[in-house]
This record gives structure tokens, C-alpha cells and sequence, in this order.
């Protein structure tokens, strides 16, 4: 759906080979983009509090709703509303912390993925009921507008994912590397009890890193939502397709899994580009699937999962 | 004396009670009803299947609406394109499916936690886009119809069985449930089943004992992926007409709330969450949209307050219930 726009985008352009590459190589870029985004929130909250959260692609579609009703029924500005989502979705993420998973943290593993499954249900009913099952147009007249350079067109919107995604990235890398909370986070994620006899209070890491975790998944609602058409369902690929990135990358290693949302959105693009957009899934699967026969620990990762 | 005590145990007796009431409420409740309860039947096979391989063996896995699909599509090609009799078709169909799940799982059993959980979902995505995509093979969005039913049996004395009413059909699924709960409960009480619940308590423990963990999940996630397939034999079967709704891997997380809720590691929970998850949103008549609302609602409530569900909080508080009354009865 969201690729078959772009082929005509080639088409238009010269159809000299080289630019079809150039452009499909711009469209992974950006679909890479939407990957990191949603990898980095999952890495974070996968590496603190130990929860697969599965609903993080549902997230991402309910802050993409949330905009959604912000600019085109409230008549907010792109940008305003980007901010206020992500604020929005970090209180969500306060609320479900709360409620569901510092109840849940002494509880086995197991239990937390089933309450992360729970939660996705959760959501995708809501989104159902609040939202409608239909497909929605989050359309935004400035950034529908194509820039042409070098042969190759882009989006605006295109543009802001891809930029936005950077600064995001930059910003969470300074926060994780110069400030306290973000050493007290990286230490959690080292080790759990060790932190906690260095007087981190790991209850409090965990809720700042499910707090940054939903606050991406808005981010990344907001900067992408405008690129696709709006359902309740629309987060379940590129959630798989983000963890896959994580598998790729390695376990607990956010530049991991950027490498790892950077190679995969080139390899849907491309597949999508030169065989079918119906079957791109099964290529980034199939790499995915590849990796964890020959090399288990993706290409950064420490160690198998080992409970 | 012993196996007069084991025959009239509270628990013998609950069992042939419901399968009593299995038999015969059917043909007094409307047709309806029985509709209801031939797709309970169908799913609560789909949850022993699951039952086996998160229940027991401790490993989750949200990739097996793809085997109830792979399933269901497999009889359907063979008995619609190929017109193989409805047994041969049967066989072939659930052996089909439990070469796939047996290639599937070398990969993916030797991931654990989340892993392994991705990456059954991600086999689920696959099948679910293969299904959808591939028209000229199962027909795309619009499915398989005009899938045939059991064929008459013929029984000594001259009658048949035959399979053209609901009712009988009923009973049909019926027999694979009981077949198939009788063979779960066989299977782990046997050693085999010790080595499967062994794994789900502690993997590298079971290792070093000498037991080969990764054989042993495989031939638990197969024969779970078998009676999975069974599920969608019996489903196409019933329904006559499949279509690829069927794999959508939301299907899959159906079947993981149905086992928590009813006690996932229980030979009563996965008939009990069935039953119960399925009836609700028919006795709060809601709108189908719903139905993934008030599962996923409840699904948290029992995994927050009641993580090993009402057949687990039942075993685990039966002692103390009968202990009190015990104790009021009993010699002060």
C-alpha cells in the first residue's frame, strides 16, 4: 500500500535504472526510519523491564489516531499536535506502567508477554470501537508536497520521518550518555540487581523507560501516520518487522537495532521495488529467519536469550 | 479397592458429568446452540493443541492460527482440486502439517522468551500473506467453498452413519475432542509428558540430566501443530467454506486467552476457558468488534489477579476449601 505510491514516483522520473535503484534506495532509507523508531522504544523497555511489548506497533497506531483527531478535527498545527501526542503518550505509558506492570513485576516471564498480548487486544478493541474499522486519509496538505533532487522524488512528509527520526535518535542517544536517569537506565539494563545495590530505584527506571518507550511510539505515530492510511491493525507489521530489526541486530543493542531497522527497511524496499510489494514481508522474514540459523546472536548481540 | 476409589474420585465423576452433558444437551438446545458449541468443540481442540506446547512445555507460541490454516487449506486443496476421499485427505492433511511445524520449529525452538515467540508470530504473518496472496492456489480473499463432509460410515447391521445434519456433525467434532483430551492426558502422565513439563519448569536444569531439550520441544511443538491441524481439518469440514481470516494470526492470541483463562497446564482449562470466553460476548449479545475488546479486558484481569486461571485457581484452593469444612465438621 504504502510502497505502491512510490512506485509511481519512479515512474515518473527518468527510467533509467540507476535512478529506480537510487529511489527505491531513498524509499528503504525512509521505511528504515519508521523501523528504528519503533526498534528503539522496544529495545529500550525489552532491555529494562524484560517485556516483549508487543503492543508497541498498537501504540504507535493509537498516538497516529490521536493526531489524526488533533489536526484534521480540532484544526491543531502538524507540529503542535506532534508534540502534544507525544505528551499524550507518555502519560499513556504512566498509566499503563501503573496499572499492569509494576503489578506485574515480580511476576514470571511468561505472564508479562501474555500481558503485553493483552494489552495489544486491549487496543486494537479500543481502536475499533472509539476509531472505526475503516480506513482513514491523515492528510496534511504541506507535506504531500514532492521534492525533486537529482531525479529522485520525495515526500515532504518523507522528508520529516527521515529527519525527524535523526534528531529523535540523537536526542535519545545525549539523554542515555550525559544525564543521571540515563546512566541510572543503562545500568538497569546492565544489571538489574547490581543497580538497585548502587540505590537506583529500579521500580522508577523501569517507569521512565516505559514512559519513553510509549513517548517514541507517539513520535513515531505522528511522523508516519501522515505517510500511510490509518487502521486499527496498521502497527502489526512494522511491529514484526522492528523486532525482526532487533533479532538482526542483536539483543539489548540500540545502535544494533538501528543497523538492524536500517538493512531490513532497504530490503523490503528493495523487494518491493524489483519483485512484489504483496511479498515483501516474507524476504524480511526470511533474512531474519536466516540470521537466527547461522549467526543466533544477530550482528551486535552479546549472547542467545537466556532466561 | 484402589481403582474403585480412582473410578468414583470427585474428579472421574466431574468428568463423565460433562461428558454426559456433552452428549446430551445438544439435540434439546435449538440449532443455534449447537452451532455455538460445534465451534467451542473445534477451538477447544485448537486449545489442548496449545495446551501441550505452552501449557506443558513452557513454550509460547502465537504462530498456531498458521497451523490450524495450513490445515484447513491443505484438506480443502486436496479434497476440492485433487477430489481425494475425505480420510486419505484427512491424513495427509494433519501429516502435512506436521512436517511444516516440525521444519518450522528446528529453527525456531532453539530461540527461547521472546524470541521464539516472534518468531512463531512472524511464520503466522507469512502463512497469512501467502494465503491472501496466492489466488490461482486458495483463492485469495474470497477462499475455498464446496469442501465435502465425512463420508457415510457404514455400521454393522445394515445402517450407515451419515454427516449431513449439524447434529451429527456435532458429534463427529465431538469424538476428535474426546480422542484428542484422552491423548493429551495419556501423553503427559506418560515419560515423554514428564520431559515436556520438566522443560517448562527449568530448560537448562532438564539438560542436565542428559534429556536432549531440543528434541524434546520439537516433538511437542509437532504434535501440537498436528492437532492444531486436526482444528482445521474438522473446521473446513464443518464449515464447508474457509477462508484466509482463518490464519490471521489475531486467531492465535484467541487461542492463548482461551488456555489462560481457563488454566493453561490443566487438563479442564482449555474446555473451561473455551467455554467461557466464547460465551460471554454471546450472552452480552455485543457487536463482533467487541469480541477483541472484552477478550483482551479479560485476558488482563485474570493475568494481573488469577494468572493460572479458573481451573488453576480451583486446583490450587480445593484443599483449603475442603480443609475448612473439615474443620467445622470435624472434633473440636
Amino acid at each position: 500500500m504504502l510502497l505502491e505510491g512510490w512506485r509511481d514516483f519512479a515512474g515518473q522520473s527518468e527510467g533509467i535504472a540507476t535512478t529506480e535503484l537510487g529511489q527505491y534506495l531513498l524509499n528503504g532509507i525512509s521505511q528504515g526510519c519508521v523501523y528504528i523508531l519503533l526498534a528503539s522504544g522496544l529495545t529500550l523497555v525489552l532491555g529494562i523491564l524484560n517485556v516483549p511489548n508487543f503492543a508497541q506497533g498498537h501504540l504507535y497506531m493509537v498516538a497516529a489516531y490521536l493526531g489524526f483527531y488533533m489536526v484534521m478535527s480540532y484544526g491543531m498545527s502538524y507540529w503542535l499536535a506532534l508534540v502534544l501526542t507525544t505528551f499524550a503518550m507518555g502519560v499513556l505509558g504512566q498509566v499503563i506502567y501503573g496499572l499492569v506492570f509494576y503489578r506485574m513485576r515480580s511476576a514470571p516471564e511468561v505472564n508479562l508477554f501474555v500481558a503485553a498480548m493483552a494489552l495489544l487486544m486491549v487496543l486494537e478493541g479500543i481502536a475499533l470501537y472509539f476509531f472505526g474499522a475503516s480506513t482513514k486519509w491523515f492528510l496534511i496538505p504541506f507535506t504531500r508536497r514532492v521534492i525533486t533532487f537529482a531525479g529522485l522524488a520525495i515526500p515532504l512528509q518523507r522528508l520529516i520521518i527521515i529527519v525527524g527520526t535523526l534528531v529523535v535518535m540523537v536526542l535519545l542517544e545525549l539523554f542515555i550518555k550525559k544525564t543521571t536517569v540515563g546512566a541510572a537506565l543503562e545500568a538497569t539494563a546492565q544489571h538489574r540487581e547490581g543497580a538497585m545495590l548502587c540505590g537506583i530505584k529500579v521500580t522508577q527506571i523501569s517507569a521512565v523507560a516505559f514512559i519513553i518507550g510509549t513517548g517514541l511510539a507517539g513520535i513515531a505515530g505522528m511522523l508516519i501516520g501522515p505517510a500511510v492510511l490509518l487502521e486499527p491493525t496498521m502497527g502489526m507489521g512494522p511491529l514484526l518487522v522492528a523486532f525482526s530489526a532487533i533479532i538482526f541486530g542483536g539483543l539489548g543493542s540500540i545502535s544494533g537495532s538501528v543497523l538492524g531497522a536500517f538493512i531490513l527497511g532497504l530490503v523490503e524496499s528493495l523487494a518491493s521495488g524489483y519483485v512484489s510489494a504483496k511479498y515483501s514481508l516474507i524476504f524480511v522474514f526470511g533474512i531474519m529467519i536466516l540470521m537466527l540459523l547461522f549467526r543466533p546472536k544477530g550482528l551486535f548481540g552479546r549472547e542467545v536469550w537466556r532466561p | 479397592m484402589e481403582t474403585i476409589r480412582t473410578l468414583f474420585s470427585p474428579k472421574a465423576v466431574a468428568w463423565v458429568l460433562v461428558l454426559i452433558a456433552a452428549i446430551a444437551v445438544p439435540p434439546l438446545v435449538g440449532g443455534y446452540v449447537t452451532s455455538m458449541l460445534v465451534l467451542i468443540a473445534i477451538w477447544t481442540i485448537m486449545c489442548f493443541s496449545m495446551n501441550l506446547i505452552f501449557g506443558y512445555t513452557g513454550q509460547l507460541s502465537l504462530g498456531h492460527a498458521a497451523f490450524l490454516g495450513i490445515g484447513a487449506y491443505a484438506f480443502s486443496l486436496i479434497t476440492v482440486k485433487l477430489h481425494v476421499g475425505f480420510w486419505p485427505a484427512f491424513f495427509i492433511a494433519i501429516a502435512f502439517t506436521g512436517i511444516i511445524a516440525f521444519l518450522v520449529g528446528i529453527p525456531a525452538l532453539k530461540l527461547r522468551g521472546p524470541y521464539f515467540i516472534l518468531v512463531t508470530l512472524g511464520f503466522a504473518v507469512i502463512v497469512g500473506v501467502i494465503v491472501l496472496g496466492w489466488i490461482d492456489l486458495t483463492g485469495g480473499a474470497n477462499g475455498l467453498f464446496g469442501i465435502p463432509r465425512p463420508n457415510p460410515i457404514p455400521l454393522p447391521g445394515g445402517a450407515t452413519l451419515r454427516f449431513d445434519s449439524l447434529l451429527s456433525m456435532y458429534y463427529f467434532i465431538l469424538f476428535f475432542v474426546v480422542l484428542i483430551g484422552v491423548f493429551c492426558h495419556r501423553l503427559v502422565h506418560s515419560m515423554i509428558g514428564r520431559r515436556f513439563i520438566a522443560i517448562s519448569y527449568n530448560e537448562n536444569l532438564t539438560e542436565s540430566l542428559g534429556i536432549n531439550t531440543m528434541s524434546q520441544k520439537l516433538l511437542s511443538f509437532t504434535i501440537s501443530a498436528i492437532l492444531a491441524g486436526i482444528a482445521g481439518v474438522l473446521y473446513a469440514t464443518y464449515n464447508a467454506v474457509i477462508s484466509p481470516e482463518l490464519t490471521h494470526f489475531a486467531r492465535g492470541m484467541d487461542v492463548v486467552a482461551y488456555l489462560i483463562v481457563g488454566g493453561a497446564g490443566t487438563m479442564a482449562g482449555p474446555i473451561v476457558g473455551t467455554m467461557v470466553l466464547m460465551a460471554v460476548p454471546e450472552v452480552l449479545q455485543v457487536l463482533p468488534y467487541l469480541k477483541t475488546l472484552i477478550n483482551g479486558i479479560i485476558l488482563m484481569l485474570f493475568i494481573l489477579f488469577l494468572p493460572n486461571g479458573i481451573i488453576g485457581w480451583f486446583n490450587a484452593n480445593l484443599g483449603r476449601l475442603l480443609k475448612t469444612r473439615r474443620a467445622v465438621h470435624g472434633p473440636a
